[in-house]
């Protein structure tokens, strides 16, 4: 009891210079434009980064890359050093990896069930990136700008581009599936939805960027850089890769579902 | 363009997505499908030939109710039998005995009989002797007495 007083004693003085040094030092004046922060978190037209020497991209690509890179260097340690291990009573990780596979393909609503099937492979891809591409801003990878600053790479999906690239790959897995069981019927239904690339892009933009936007503004004023972050910074931050993931998983699923219905016989008419 | 759009990173962000979804089917979600669909597989055949052996277990059941059922007809049709025979030799064994017993008495009626024959005979044979006896000593004993007798017995004779 005695020592969780004095632990307890150390941590608030150490909170308290800490809070003193944050006013005394102050921060400095030509990244304190929080508009300026704010545009560029929309519009990545100040801080951008060279792709290999050959082109001047947005933060989010390299992060897209990163994280595409990770992702498949854990999956080809998964490959060979787990999965060849798996058993019919499976384990704390097996049972981890399974309940990914199958959550995320049963999200993709398939008609037949146990069937490896694109949009199910398709689905699992998607909501593997979006979960741990909105991860991936919690760990504040640096890089470095054109203009020679230090960064943080944001998540993947805060930039327009990478949103209506799954936008755009969502409407063309559900278009494919539709075509692939549905034929015509498939084809024409999902003609129809022609505004989901837009919506499903704008929506996980817009969701995306919004939470980059909280951060961006509370991470901004020292004030707020106290407990703050972590309720703002890793919990928003969870709960928002869950969300995103789960919402377009569950959109495309509900689409293809849709789409991939055979139309019910109208019964003739009596003459 | 408006928002920073721009073609050639979206081209971009679909490559890399492209062969990241690529990676991950081939790496994750195929070898890990394919082994529950395995295991599936393996608890259905489990699953398949543990109904077999319930259908196999039940028709045996129900055979051996068969042969119990009639194995029970066959004893109670057998108990009755016996119990038939029982009866029927109970029966014949009673006659036997109550014809026995009719001898036996027959017998001993007859063996009754003649011993009281014989008793009587021998009570007969021994009075007489007794007689004859108590005649001799009385002649022995008094000669005129049989004398007077038999001349008694002479003179009514002759008067006869």
């Amino acid at each position: 009891m005695k020592q969780h007083k004095k632990g307890l004693i150390i941590w608030l003085g150490i909170v308290t210079v800490l809070l003193v040094l944050t006013f005394v030092v102050g921060s400095p004046g030509e990244h304190g434009d929080v508009q300026a922060a704010m545009r560029d978190a929309v519009l990545h037209d100040m801080n951008r980064i060279s792709l290999f020497g050959l082109k001047e991209v947005n933060p989010a690509l390299i992060s897209a890359m990163t994280v595409s890179a990770i992702l498949l260097i854990a999956a080809l340690l998964i490959r060979i050093l787990v999965i060849p291990r798996f058993s019919y009573v499976p384990g704390r990780f097996q049972l981890a990896l399974e309940t990914v596979v199958s959550t995320l393909d049963g999200m993709a609503l398939i008609k037949e069930p146990g069937r490896i099937s694109f949009v199910g492979a398709y689905v699992f891809a998607a909501g593997v990136y979006i979960f741990c591409g909105t991860l991936f801003e919690l760990f504040g990878f640096q890089a470095v700008t054109t203009a020679g600053h230090s960064i943080a790479l944001p998540a993947p999906l805060s930039d327009v581009n990478a949103a209506i690239c799954m936008g755009c790959m969502s409407y063309l897995a559900i278009l494919g599936g539709g075509i692939r069981h549905a034929g015509m019927h498939g084809f024409k239904a999902t003609l129809k939805e022609f505004s989901l690339p837009i919506s499903m892009s704008f929506r996980l933009f817009g969701a995306l960027l919004s939470g980059l936007l909280v951060t961006e503004l509370v991470y901004h004023y020292a004030a707020l850089s106290y407990v703050l972050p972590v309720i703002v910074g890793i919990m928003f931050t969870l709960l928002h890769a869950l969300v995103q993931a789960y919402v377009l998983t569950m959109l495309v699923g509900m689409y293809y579902h849709e789409v991939t219905e055979k139309p019910e016989s109208k019964p003739q008419k009596a003459k | 363009m408006p928002l920073n759009i721009d073609w050639q990173q979206i081209l971009l962000h679909l490559l890399n997505f492209t062969i990241l979804a690529g990676g991950l089917y081939f790496l994750l979600y195929k070898p890990v499908k394919d082994f529950m669909a395995k295991r599936e597989q393996h608890y259905k055949e489990i699953d398949d030939l543990a109904m077999q052996d319930r259908t196999e277990t039940a028709q045996l059941r129900r055979a051996a109710q068969e042969k119990y059922d009639a194995m029970s007809d066959e004893i109670a049709l057998m108990r009755s039998k016996a119990s038939d025979e029982i009866e029927a030799e109970k029966a014949r064994m009673l006659g036997e005995a109550r014809a026995e017993a009719r001898r036996i008495l027959e017998t001993a009626g007859k063996t009754a009989d003649m011993r009281a024959k014989k008793a009587l005979a021998d009570s007969n044979e021994q009075i007489r002797e007794i007689a004859l006896e108590a005649v001799h000593k009385l002649i022995i004993n008094d000669g005129s007495a049989l004398d007077q007798f038999l001349d008694a017995a002479e003179s009514e004779s002759h008067n006869a």
